[in-house]
């Protein structure tokens, strides 16, 4: 393979083809400042973040990453140890192209009358660059970098709508609760760097002994590092900035925070714990950090759920909603083992992976109707498959993906973390509560998605609608969305597989 | 060389293929698509021919075609087993097709009926259906194809739906017949799961797997192997006693009389009736272990023999009285059936096949000849004006009524003396053959009140004086199925052989195999084996054997003469007023429907009534107080969102510490 023959840098093309697109962008707005020619800017974002999307899908397909000993071209480790580019960094480069991708062509349409066009797309494209390179990164330092880079130009995403009050509003709540995260967040790096004396993660994880004496202090470091990914990935209780940035910001940025971003959340929080915490070491550091991810699990999928089944406000209802997914994929930490797990974080990878085109497909949807201008709630929404029915029947595969229901990419990967759950719970009990959390909560949510469907399908408008134009960019990007929520249920043996691979290189 | 089996998924394939032909061009062919039908159930018949001729060759056939579900410890296929039994079958369907499509051109497309593309199109799903039925090697198949010609007599029954009648009768064939079923499935998902095998034939056959399980004294779910078989062998039963019509749920064949008469025909002789007692006949292997099963079904036979021809004493419309006469010979045959005579049995389904496929047509002949009237108190005196329906209706009603030399008389004698001998040894068994004997006085008589009826007598109405024509396409059929029922007796001559010594029980043989090879435990010797049947005699074997014929036939006669004395007079009266109160109990079919209506109404709305109201109130109720609690919880998660970011901050810190608290005191952290 020519991959080979470059040099070892070239592995961490994806993110670097995101960077390069940003400053293209930049560069393009320095000397044509002001500009509004949609088709230039927005086609550059989405080659910049396709090729990214390629290029990743290519390194997984040719074995980059995989160990050499399985037949791959071998796990590539940059800068001694701060980066790495194994499977499961590439799996969520995918997820962060994917979302990158259908977030600029959808934006297209949703900017049509927007002032700051190279700014917002060149500020997309740094966010994602931070959360490729959070998939990668592999020492604290690196993971702090990597996640200020991807939450900086969130905040002014979420608030780029300068004129409203409400963009503005929730772009300054983010901020303050991304601050205090962060805050945490460092702490437990330097709680952690004091009982071990490391940043990177496998030396951690060769130096736990020395924190034998210091379990407190590393234990009360690893809870903040929690707290850390909580915040990035809308975890309960660092959950309280998603649903009002997601419902303030313009509905493509809340489709990519609560997708890619959730991902790469989740990804440092797979490789740290997986990585430079071995469950069997901190066990006999009285460290057990499973049981809190488990309490978390819990707790999330509860309230996310909970709190989306009575919202009159569809965006809102979606964020919660996408509170509740934070808490399956948890499921993937909680349901680790001492003797293995791959299965059940597999399961949280294809999750999140599904979850990438599902969620935001759905919240595209809701960018379309705030481009129609048909209104916020689900009374607003009655009736819009009258006229726009493909849409509509895209919303219906979103929801009912969301929900869990066969044969859509989410039932199948709900479905592999309740098995992967029960399997688990052979050595540790609670996981059976777990796994009826999952079932209640999956219950819970088919009501109130039905509901949404139901408005666009069953109910009939409440006031007479003309008939609302088709956008081109953000239709492509719906259908596209559906038709892989769709497909990916007859592609899902690969898909399972690279996940299932990738989980098992960390957990080994 | 290719083998002669290879084509015989042909033989149902071409009515399916007449099907669609029939469906897609029907409105655009001659005939609209009669001819399609033709066509294709004379290639059936030819084909079934050369089949039957093999398997006198001495082959025999059992094949899987196609599997189309694989599992772990069951694969279900589609197949082909032709042995002699369904050689025989095939023969019999695809001729009674045949002969049903021709005549369908004189009564149908030559009095104006609309409608007949969908006609013929049924026509021949439902020859398929059957012919697919009988070819099937395994019970799942036979079940689906079963199921099939359920629907298409449904469909053919209600054929004329534009009249209140006709939809209401077809409804209720497929429901009676739908409860029946209910049970068959329960019994193939039971035998499925209980031998891992439904195939009908070979080693592997459940047959098979029942015996060994028996010998080795197995037990299923705490029941011993044989108590289990018969559980299963019952369950089934509940198909063929709906679809055969016996009495607890023949309430539906009378009623499908709606039905366009050469559809009686195709449905009583061949089709849908008949795949009742066919089905027993094919896994007769299985009933022969279980005594208990056997003796059921013995005595369901006897009794709705005896008990429908005693309804088809006072029936006035030609239909109903072969209706009930259907009923009461598939009776017969399940009385056969079950007293181990599986060669009488066979040999009586045959028969029947070509009589009442007669009768019928005889009638559908008549109706024509009196503009579609079918009450036979305005009939007669047709006997001179339509002497080709006369002779060939007569000798119909000669094999119905068991007279002697025709072919119905070998066929039921042969019942019957099955019966007695059996009786003879088992007493229990005396009853079963009482209420065959009594049946027969019954069959005669309302044959031959049929018969002096329609034909004798003086003309009772202006369309009796002036009959309308016959043409060939209805005098054709007649006659080929009139020399039938006189003939077909020949098959086997049990008694005959067994007073003169000449041997020529050719169906007996047949049956057993003694013309094939690799038939192993499906012969009529191993079946009575199986059954274990110990059989006496009176006196000798010869005397017991004219006794009983001479009784049967003396029954016979005494009927039919008790009927020509009373209605072979030039102005018949309706002497059923004599029977008084009887008379009220037989018009109505002594309740049955009453019956049925009351248990749907009377049992089972109350229970329906109730699970409703369970499901209202509690089910509902559960599922309201979970979705009430659910909302009333939401609202206590929306209301932690109060939109103050000090609030989050706090509630995070708060939260954090918890974790820390929690986490620390279980880790040790503090100490």
């Amino acid at each position: 393979m020519a991959v080979l023959e470059m040099p070892e840098l070239t592995a961490l093309a994806p993110p670097m083809i995101l960077a390069l697109t940003a400053l293209v962008l930049f560069t393009y707005d320095s000397i044509n400042p002001r500009s509004t020619n949609r088709p230039v800017i927005a086609g550059v974002a989405t080659v910049g973040s396709l090729a990214s999307l390629g290029v990743a899908v290519w390194f997984i397909l040719s074995g980059v990453g995989t160990p050499l000993e399985e037949g791959g071209n071998g796990v590539f480790d940059l800068f001694e140890g701060q980066l790495i580019v194994d499977q499961m960094a590439l799996f969520f480069m995918i997820i962060v192209g994917v979302v990158t991708a259908l977030v600029s062509i959808a934006s297209y349409d949703y900017l049509r009358d927007h002032t700051y066009q190279a700014e917002y797309y060149s500020l997309i494209l740094l966010a994602a660059t931070g959360m490729s390179t959070m998939a990668s990164a592999n020492s604290l330092v690196t993971i702090f970098i990597a996640l200020e880079l991807a939450s900086l130009p969130s905040f002014a995403l979420v608030a780029i709508l300068k004129s409203n009050r409400g963009s503005v509003e929730a772009g300054l709540k983010y901020f303050l609760i991304g601050a205090m995260s962060s805050a945490i967040f460092v702490y437990g790096i330097s709680l952690v760097y004091g009982a071990t004396g490391h940043m990177q993660l496998d030396a951690i994880a060769n130096n736990l002994d020395a924190a034998e004496e210091m379990n407190g202090l590393l234990g009360i470091g690893v809870l903040m590092l929690i707290g850390g990914f909580a915040y990035k990935t809308a975890s309960v209780p660092f959950h309280f900035w998603a649903p009002e940035a997601y419902e303030g910001a313009p509905a493509p940025i809340s489709a990519f925070l609560s997708s890619a971003s959730k991902a790469a959340g989740f990804v440092i929080a797979f490789r740290v714990f997986t990585t430079a915490f071995p469950l069997d070491a901190m066990q006999t550091l009285g460290v057990d950090w499973s049981i809190a991810f488990i309490v978390l699990a819990i707790v999330t999928m509860t309230v996310g759920n909970f709190a989306a089944a009575t919202q009159d406000n569809v965006k809102r209802m979606l964020a919660y909603s996408s509170v509740g997914h934070a808490g399956y994929a948890l499921i993937g930490l909680a349901g680790l083992t001492v003797d293995g797990g791959e299965l059940v974080l597999g399961a949280a990878m294809m999750h999140l992976l599904v979850y990438g085109f599902m969620n935001t497909g759905a919240f595209l949807f809701v960018a379309l109707a705030e481009y129609w201008g048909v209104g916020r709630t689900f009374e607003d929404y009655n009736g819009l498959s009258k006229q726009a029915p493909v849409a509509c029947v895209a919303l219906a595969v979103f929801m009912f993906s969301l929900a869990g229901i066969p044969p859509f990419g989410g039932f199948w990967s709900k479905y592999f973390l309740f098995t992967g759950a029960l399997e688990a719970a052979s050595t540790n009990v609670w996981l059976l509560v777990v796994a009826a959390a999952l079932v209640i909560n999956s219950a819970l949510s088919l009501y109130y998605y039905s509901r949404l469907v139901k408005a666009v399908w069953i109910e009939d408008a409440v006031l007479e609608r003309e008939s609302l134009s088709q956008p081109t960019g953000l239709y492509a990007a719906i259908v596209v969305a559906a038709v892989m929520t769709v497909l990916i249920l007859p592609g899902f043996g690969p898909v399972a597989d690279a996940a299932i691979n990738a989980a098992g290189a960390i957990v080994a | 060389m290719v083998s002669a089996f290879e084509f015989a998924p042909a033989i149902a394939l071409l009515p399916l293929a007449a099907f669609v032909v029939a469906l897609v061009f029907g409105n655009g062919m001659p005939k609209k698509g009669a001819y399609a039908g033709i066509l294709a159930t004379a290639g059936s018949l030819l084909l079934s021919l050369w089949m039957f001729a093999t398997v006198a060759g001495g082959e025999v056939y059992n094949e899987g075609l196609y599997d189309w579900a694989i599992g772990d410890e069951i694969t279900f296929h589609f197949g082909v087993l032709i042995d002699p039994l369904s050689a025989l079958m095939l023969v019999i369907v695809s001729l009674v097709a045949l002969l049903v499509h021709i005549f369908s051109l004189g009564y149908m497309n030559a009095e104006g009926e609309t409608g007949l593309r969908r006609y013929y199109a049924e026509l021949g799903l439902f020859t398929f259906s059957m012919l697919a039925f009988v070819l099937a090697d395994n019970l799942l198949m036979a079940f689906m194809f079963f199921e099939l010609v359920g629907l298409c007599s449904y469909l053919l029954i209600g054929f004329w739906f534009r009249t209140r009648s006709a939809p209401s009768a077809a409804k209720k064939a497929f429901l009676v017949t739908r409860f029946g079923d209910y049970f068959f499935l329960i019994g193939v998902v039971g035998i499925g799961a209980t031998f891992g095998t439904l195939t009908f034939a070979g080693d592997a056959s459940f047959v098979a797997e029942a015996q060994s399980a028996i010998e080795a004294g197995e037990t299923f779910h705490g029941l011993g192997a044989e108590t289990w078989v018969t559980i299963l062998g019952l369950l089934v039963l509940g198909g063929v006693i709906g679809k055969s019509a016996q009495f607890p749920l023949h309430t539906w064949l009378p009623d499908a009389m709606e039905g366009p008469t050469t559809v009686s025909a195709l449905i009583h002789a061949a089709t849908m009736v008949a795949a009742g007692v066919y089905l027993v006949a094919r896994m007769f292997g299985f009933y022969a272990q279980s005594p208990t099963a056997l003796a059921i079904i013995a005595f369901v036979g006897g009794f709705t023999a005896l008990f429908a021809a005693t309804m088809g004493v006072v029936k006035d419309d030609i239909k109903q009285v072969l209706a009930y006469s259907t009923i009461s010979q598939y009776g017969y045959m399940m009385l056969g059936l079950g007293v181990g005579g599986y060669v009488a049995g066979v040999f009586h389904l045959m028969n029947h096949a070509f009589f009442k496929a007669l009768l019928f047509l005889g009638a559908g002949a008549v109706i024509i000849l009196m503009h579609h009237e079918q009450d036979m108190w305005k009939m007669g005196g047709l006997k001179d004006r339509a002497p080709v329906a006369y002779y060939t209706f007569l000798a119909g009603s000669l094999a119905l009524a068991g007279i002697v030399p025709f072919s119905g008389f070998w066929s039921k004698d042969e019942i019957l003396y099955d019966a007695l001998i059996l009786g003879l040894e088992e007493p229990i068994f005396l009853a079963a053959y009482a209420m065959g004997l009594v049946a027969v006085f019954f069959t005669g008589f309302y044959t031959f009140r049929m018969v002096f009826l329609t034909f004798h007598g003086n003309p009772r109405s202006e369309a009796a004086r002036d009959p309308h024509p016959l043409g060939m396409n209805v005098k054709i059929p007649l006659i080929v199925l009139g020399v039938l029922a006189v003939v077909a007796g020949a098959a086997n001559l049990a008694p005959v052989y067994k007073l003169a010594g000449l041997d020529i029980t050719f169906l007996e043989h047949w049956l057993d195999g003694a013309y094939t090879d690799g038939m192993e435990g499906m012969t009529y010797h191993e079946y009575s084996e199986m059954t274990g049947y110990e059989t006496g005699y009176i006196g000798s074997e010869t005397i017991t054997l004219l006794i009983g014929a001479a009784l049967s036939l003396g029954l016979a006669f005494g009927g039919a003469g008790l009927a020509y004395i009373l209605y072979n007079v030039p102005e018949p009266k309706a002497h059923t007023e004599n029977l008084g109160s009887a008379r009220t109990v037989l018009r109505s079919n002594y309740y049955q429907d009453e019956v049925q209506v009351w248990i749907a109404e009377g049992l089972t709305l109350p229970v329906a009534r109730m699970a409703d109201r369970f499901d209202q109130s509690v089910i509902d109720g559960v599922v309201n107080g979970v979705s009430s609690v659910s909302l009333f919880g939401s609202g206590g998660m929306k209301r932690l969102q109060t939109g103050v970011v000090t609030n989050y901050a706090a509630l995070i810190v708060l939260g954090f510490i918890a974790l820390v608290v929690g986490l620390g005191v279980y880790g040790g952290w503090f100490v």
